[in-house]
Protein backbone atom coordinates (compact mmCIF):
# COMPACT_ATOMS: atom_id res chain seq x y z
CA UNK A 1 0.00 0.00 0.00
CA UNK A 2 2.78 1.97 1.18
CA UNK A 3 5.28 1.42 -2.10
CA UNK A 4 1.69 2.24 -4.18
CA UNK A 5 1.17 5.50 -2.76
CA UNK A 6 4.85 6.39 -3.10
CA UNK A 7 4.82 5.43 -6.92
CA UNK A 8 1.52 7.35 -6.96
CA UNK A 9 2.90 10.64 -5.38
CA UNK A 10 5.50 10.10 -7.78
CA UNK A 11 4.40 9.98 -10.62
CA UNK A 12 2.30 12.77 -9.73
CA UNK A 13 4.88 14.96 -8.89
CA UNK A 14 6.83 14.24 -12.32
CA UNK A 15 3.66 15.02 -13.78
CA UNK A 16 3.56 18.51 -12.10
CA UNK A 17 7.28 19.63 -12.90
CA UNK A 18 6.96 18.54 -16.58
CA UNK A 19 3.60 21.04 -16.87
CA UNK A 20 4.86 23.50 -14.75
CA UNK A 21 7.98 23.71 -16.47
CA UNK A 22 6.63 23.31 -19.90
CA UNK A 23 4.06 26.48 -18.96
CA UNK A 24 6.74 28.30 -17.41
CA UNK A 25 8.76 27.87 -20.77
CA UNK A 26 6.01 29.21 -22.79
CA UNK A 27 4.74 32.03 -20.47
CA UNK A 28 8.71 33.10 -20.50
CA UNK A 29 8.37 32.94 -24.25
CA UNK A 30 4.71 34.68 -24.56
CA UNK A 31 6.45 37.69 -22.58
CA UNK A 32 9.75 37.46 -24.72
CA UNK A 33 7.96 38.13 -27.80
CA UNK A 34 4.91 40.14 -26.21
CA UNK A 35 7.41 42.60 -24.41
CA UNK A 36 6.11 41.59 -20.95
CA UNK A 37 7.10 41.04 -17.32
CA UNK A 38 5.95 38.63 -14.99
CA UNK A 39 6.19 39.37 -11.11
CA UNK A 40 6.74 37.20 -8.37
CA UNK A 41 2.90 36.70 -7.36
CA UNK A 42 2.38 35.16 -11.11
CA UNK A 43 5.17 32.63 -10.62
CA UNK A 44 3.43 31.34 -7.53
CA UNK A 45 0.00 31.67 -9.11
CA UNK A 46 1.52 29.77 -11.95
CA UNK A 47 2.51 26.80 -9.88
CA UNK A 48 -0.92 26.96 -7.38
CA UNK A 49 -2.39 26.37 -10.80
CA UNK A 50 -0.38 23.99 -12.57
CA UNK A 51 -1.07 21.61 -9.77
CA UNK A 52 -4.88 22.37 -9.43
CA UNK A 53 -4.86 21.10 -13.05
CA UNK A 54 -2.43 17.93 -12.28
CA UNK A 55 -4.70 17.27 -9.08
CA UNK A 56 -8.18 17.27 -11.16
CA UNK A 57 -7.06 15.56 -14.45
CA UNK A 58 -5.50 12.78 -11.88
CA UNK A 59 -9.26 12.35 -10.89
CA UNK A 60 -9.97 10.65 -14.50
CA UNK A 61 -10.29 7.19 -12.53
CA UNK A 62 -13.67 8.34 -11.29
CA UNK A 63 -15.08 9.11 -14.68
CA UNK A 64 -14.53 5.38 -15.77
CA UNK A 65 -17.82 4.81 -16.75
CA UNK A 66 -18.76 8.06 -18.47
CA UNK A 67 -17.33 9.50 -21.83
CA UNK A 68 -13.87 11.08 -22.17
CA UNK A 69 -16.10 14.22 -23.80
CA UNK A 70 -18.40 14.46 -20.19
CA UNK A 71 -15.18 14.17 -18.42
CA UNK A 72 -13.05 16.94 -20.80
CA UNK A 73 -16.47 18.72 -19.82
CA UNK A 74 -16.36 18.27 -16.12
CA UNK A 75 -12.68 18.46 -15.27
CA UNK A 76 -12.67 21.96 -16.89
CA UNK A 77 -15.46 23.17 -14.72
CA UNK A 78 -14.24 22.06 -11.40
CA UNK A 79 -10.44 22.99 -12.30
CA UNK A 80 -12.37 26.40 -13.62
CA UNK A 81 -14.09 26.73 -9.75
CA UNK A 82 -10.82 25.65 -7.97
CA UNK A 83 -8.55 28.25 -9.99
CA UNK A 84 -11.23 30.92 -10.08
CA UNK A 85 -11.97 30.45 -6.33
CA UNK A 86 -7.96 30.49 -5.77
CA UNK A 87 -7.55 33.06 -7.41
CA UNK A 88 -10.42 35.21 -5.30
CA UNK A 89 -8.35 34.09 -1.84
CA UNK A 90 -5.07 35.36 -3.23
CA UNK A 91 -6.61 38.75 -4.06
CA UNK A 92 -7.96 39.21 -0.73
CA UNK A 93 -4.87 37.98 1.01
CA UNK A 94 -2.91 40.66 -1.08
CA UNK A 95 -5.40 43.13 -0.65
CA UNK A 96 -5.81 43.94 -4.30
CA UNK A 97 -8.68 42.46 -5.78
CA UNK A 98 -8.74 41.07 -9.04
CA UNK A 99 -9.75 43.43 -11.74
CA UNK A 100 -12.68 42.45 -14.66
CA UNK A 101 -9.85 42.28 -16.89
CA UNK A 102 -7.65 40.06 -14.65
CA UNK A 103 -10.34 37.66 -14.13
CA UNK A 104 -10.84 37.33 -18.00
CA UNK A 105 -6.96 37.10 -18.44
CA UNK A 106 -7.38 34.22 -16.28
CA UNK A 107 -10.19 32.56 -18.18
CA UNK A 108 -8.35 32.89 -20.63
CA UNK A 109 -4.34 31.81 -19.98
CA UNK A 110 -6.61 28.56 -18.11
CA UNK A 111 -9.11 27.99 -21.09
CA UNK A 112 -6.73 28.41 -23.56
CA UNK A 113 -4.54 25.72 -23.22
CA UNK A 114 -6.90 23.00 -21.45
CA UNK A 115 -8.85 22.77 -25.02
CA UNK A 116 -5.67 22.71 -27.14
CA UNK A 117 -4.82 19.62 -24.55
CA UNK A 118 -8.31 18.49 -25.15
CA UNK A 119 -8.04 18.70 -28.92
CA UNK A 120 -4.44 16.79 -29.08
CA UNK A 121 -6.02 13.94 -26.80
CA UNK A 122 -9.06 13.86 -29.07
CA UNK A 123 -6.90 13.49 -32.20
CA UNK A 124 -5.20 11.08 -30.46
CA UNK A 125 -7.40 8.78 -30.05
CA UNK A 126 -9.26 9.17 -34.04
CA UNK A 127 -5.31 8.59 -34.82
CA UNK A 128 -4.96 5.63 -32.61
CA UNK A 129 -8.55 3.73 -33.84
CA UNK A 130 -6.94 4.30 -37.55
CA UNK A 131 -3.79 2.84 -36.53
CA UNK A 132 -5.41 -0.11 -34.34
CA UNK A 133 -7.89 -0.93 -36.90
CA UNK A 134 -5.18 -1.14 -39.85
CA UNK A 135 -3.34 -3.71 -37.09
CA UNK A 136 -6.80 -5.92 -37.10
CA UNK A 137 -6.57 -5.50 -40.41
CA UNK A 138 -3.66 -6.95 -41.20
CA UNK A 139 -3.96 -9.76 -38.44
CA UNK A 140 -7.09 -11.10 -40.50
CA UNK A 141 -5.13 -11.13 -43.61
CA UNK A 142 -2.63 -13.13 -42.34
CA UNK A 143 -5.39 -15.56 -40.64
CA UNK A 144 -6.60 -15.74 -43.82
CA UNK A 145 -3.86 -16.40 -45.87
CA UNK A 146 -2.57 -19.16 -43.45
CA UNK A 147 -5.71 -20.62 -43.48
CA UNK A 148 -5.66 -21.40 -47.56
CA UNK A 149 -2.08 -21.80 -47.97
CA UNK A 150 -1.25 -24.75 -48.82
CA UNK B 1 -3.79 -26.08 -45.83
CA UNK B 2 -3.84 -29.61 -47.35
CA UNK B 3 -5.38 -32.04 -45.28
CA UNK B 4 -4.30 -35.89 -45.44
CA UNK B 5 -5.76 -38.34 -43.42
CA UNK B 6 -4.95 -42.10 -43.08
CA UNK B 7 -6.71 -44.24 -41.57
CA UNK B 8 -5.08 -47.53 -40.24
CA UNK B 9 -6.76 -50.44 -37.92
CA UNK B 10 -3.22 -51.72 -36.82
CA UNK B 11 -2.00 -48.44 -35.70
CA UNK B 12 -0.91 -47.96 -32.01
CA UNK B 13 0.57 -44.82 -32.31
CA UNK B 14 -1.49 -42.57 -33.69
CA UNK B 15 0.41 -39.30 -34.19
CA UNK B 16 0.51 -36.25 -36.38
CA UNK B 17 3.13 -35.06 -38.82
CA UNK B 18 2.58 -31.17 -39.22
CA UNK B 19 4.72 -29.37 -42.39
CA UNK B 20 4.53 -25.90 -42.17
CA UNK B 21 6.04 -22.94 -43.62
CA UNK B 22 5.80 -20.50 -41.22
CA UNK B 23 4.39 -20.17 -37.71
CA UNK B 24 1.24 -18.41 -37.15
CA UNK B 25 -2.03 -18.74 -35.38
CA UNK B 26 -3.72 -21.61 -37.21
CA UNK B 27 -0.32 -23.54 -36.88
CA UNK B 28 -0.66 -22.52 -33.30
CA UNK B 29 -4.45 -23.61 -32.83
CA UNK B 30 -3.87 -27.08 -34.73
CA UNK B 31 -0.90 -27.85 -32.04
CA UNK B 32 -2.83 -26.82 -28.97
CA UNK B 33 -5.93 -29.15 -30.62
CA UNK B 34 -3.17 -32.20 -30.80
CA UNK B 35 -2.03 -30.97 -27.32
CA UNK B 36 -5.52 -31.18 -26.39
CA UNK B 37 -5.39 -27.74 -25.19
CA UNK B 38 -7.99 -26.62 -27.63
CA UNK B 39 -10.53 -24.74 -25.78
CA UNK B 40 -14.01 -25.93 -25.64
CA UNK B 41 -16.54 -23.85 -24.79
CA UNK B 42 -20.52 -25.48 -23.85
CA UNK B 43 -23.54 -23.22 -23.86
CA UNK B 44 -26.87 -23.20 -23.86
CA UNK B 45 -29.60 -21.03 -25.59
CA UNK B 46 -29.67 -17.73 -23.69
CA UNK B 47 -33.37 -17.90 -23.44
CA UNK B 48 -32.93 -20.95 -21.49
CA UNK B 49 -32.48 -22.27 -17.86
CA UNK B 50 -28.60 -23.19 -17.70
CA UNK B 51 -29.38 -26.50 -16.80
CA UNK B 52 -32.23 -27.22 -18.97
CA UNK B 53 -31.69 -27.53 -22.33
CA UNK B 54 -29.04 -28.91 -25.15
CA UNK B 55 -25.64 -28.50 -24.61
CA UNK B 56 -24.03 -26.88 -27.38
CA UNK B 57 -20.47 -26.81 -28.24
CA UNK B 58 -19.14 -23.61 -29.67
CA UNK B 59 -16.98 -22.50 -31.70
CA UNK B 60 -14.64 -20.03 -30.52
CA UNK B 61 -13.81 -18.54 -34.15
CA UNK B 62 -17.93 -18.25 -34.19
CA UNK B 63 -18.14 -15.99 -31.30
CA UNK B 64 -18.14 -12.12 -32.10
CA UNK B 65 -17.71 -11.21 -28.46
CA UNK B 66 -18.90 -12.26 -24.86
CA UNK B 67 -20.33 -10.34 -22.30
CA UNK B 68 -20.94 -10.57 -18.38
CA UNK B 69 -24.14 -9.41 -16.92
CA UNK B 70 -25.48 -10.03 -13.84
CA UNK B 71 -22.95 -12.76 -12.91
CA UNK B 72 -23.62 -14.49 -15.95
CA UNK B 73 -21.79 -14.95 -19.08
CA UNK B 74 -23.04 -14.98 -22.35
CA UNK B 75 -21.27 -15.63 -25.98
CA UNK B 76 -22.71 -13.84 -28.71
CA UNK B 77 -22.82 -15.74 -32.30
CA UNK B 78 -23.93 -15.30 -35.68
CA UNK B 79 -26.71 -18.04 -34.58
CA UNK B 80 -27.14 -17.09 -31.43
CA UNK B 81 -26.86 -15.85 -27.81
CA UNK B 82 -25.80 -18.63 -26.04
CA UNK B 83 -25.63 -18.71 -22.28
CA UNK B 84 -22.08 -20.11 -21.03
CA UNK B 85 -20.87 -21.76 -18.40
CA UNK B 86 -17.36 -20.18 -17.48
CA UNK B 87 -16.15 -16.72 -15.87
CA UNK B 88 -14.56 -13.59 -17.94
CA UNK B 89 -11.32 -14.20 -16.85
CA UNK B 90 -10.89 -17.86 -17.58
CA UNK B 91 -12.13 -17.07 -20.69
CA UNK B 92 -9.70 -14.65 -21.80
CA UNK B 93 -6.83 -16.88 -20.38
CA UNK B 94 -8.20 -20.07 -22.53
CA UNK B 95 -9.02 -17.72 -25.92
CA UNK B 96 -6.00 -14.95 -26.17
CA UNK B 97 -4.38 -17.34 -29.18
CA UNK B 98 -7.82 -17.16 -30.58
CA UNK B 99 -8.04 -13.20 -31.02
CA UNK B 100 -10.26 -12.74 -28.08
CA UNK B 101 -9.11 -9.81 -25.95
CA UNK B 102 -10.84 -7.91 -22.86
CA UNK B 103 -12.02 -4.59 -23.90
CA UNK B 104 -14.11 -4.09 -20.66
CA UNK B 105 -14.92 -4.91 -17.29
CA UNK B 106 -17.53 -7.19 -19.19
CA UNK B 107 -16.11 -8.01 -22.45
CA UNK B 108 -14.11 -9.85 -24.72
CA UNK B 109 -14.37 -9.53 -27.83
CA UNK B 110 -13.03 -11.51 -31.24
CA UNK B 111 -10.55 -9.60 -33.00
CA UNK B 112 -11.25 -11.56 -36.28
CA UNK B 113 -14.89 -10.70 -36.48
CA UNK B 114 -14.18 -6.62 -36.26
CA UNK B 115 -15.38 -5.45 -39.28
CA UNK B 116 -13.86 -1.80 -38.32
CA UNK B 117 -12.99 0.74 -34.87
CA UNK B 118 -14.62 3.70 -34.85
CA UNK B 119 -14.35 6.73 -32.45
CA UNK B 120 -17.65 8.59 -32.01
CA UNK B 121 -18.03 12.21 -31.10
CA UNK B 122 -17.76 11.13 -27.05
CA UNK B 123 -14.12 10.15 -27.80
CA UNK B 124 -14.96 6.77 -27.19
CA UNK B 125 -14.11 4.05 -29.41
CA UNK B 126 -16.32 1.40 -30.60
CA UNK B 127 -15.40 -2.03 -32.40
CA UNK B 128 -18.09 -2.44 -35.36
CA UNK B 129 -18.68 -6.40 -35.53
CA UNK B 130 -19.72 -7.99 -38.87
CA UNK B 131 -22.88 -8.67 -37.45
CA UNK B 132 -23.44 -4.74 -37.05
CA UNK B 133 -23.26 -4.99 -33.45
CA UNK B 134 -20.71 -2.50 -31.71
CA UNK B 135 -19.06 -2.98 -27.97
CA UNK B 136 -17.18 0.42 -26.31
CA UNK B 137 -13.48 0.03 -25.57
CA UNK B 138 -13.05 1.18 -22.46
CA UNK B 139 -10.65 3.81 -21.71
CA UNK B 140 -8.76 1.69 -18.83
CA UNK B 141 -7.96 -1.27 -21.04
CA UNK B 142 -7.07 0.71 -24.50
CA UNK B 143 -3.36 0.37 -23.94
CA UNK B 144 -3.89 -3.30 -23.01
CA UNK B 145 -6.07 -3.44 -26.42
CA UNK B 146 -2.90 -2.12 -28.26
CA UNK B 147 -0.39 -4.71 -26.73
CA UNK B 148 -2.62 -7.05 -27.62
CA UNK B 149 -2.70 -5.77 -31.31
CA UNK B 150 1.04 -6.07 -31.54
CA UNK B 151 1.62 -8.67 -29.81
CA UNK B 152 -0.58 -10.91 -32.69
CA UNK B 153 0.92 -8.62 -35.21
CA UNK B 154 4.00 -10.34 -34.01
CA UNK B 155 2.49 -13.48 -33.95
CA UNK B 156 1.73 -13.69 -37.38
CA UNK B 157 4.66 -12.15 -38.41
CA UNK B 158 6.84 -14.64 -37.17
Amino acid sequence: MVFVMKKKFGQFFMELCCSYTFVSVIGAVVNMIGGTETNNVNVIMMFVFCTIACIVLNLHKLFDYFSPLFMIVVQYVIATILVFGTAYMFGLISEEPLTRKNWYELFRSFTIPYFIGAGIYYYGIYAEAKVQSHMIKEIQMADEKGKSAG
Amino acid sequence: MRLNLFEDKSNIDEHVDLYFKEMNPVVRQIIDTVNAERPVLYGRAADEDLDDGDIILLDPKEIYYMDFVERRLFAYTKDGVFRVKSTLASCEEQLWNYGFVRVSKSNLINIYKIKQLKPDINMRIFALFDNDEKICINRNYRKKFHEYLIRMKGIVAD
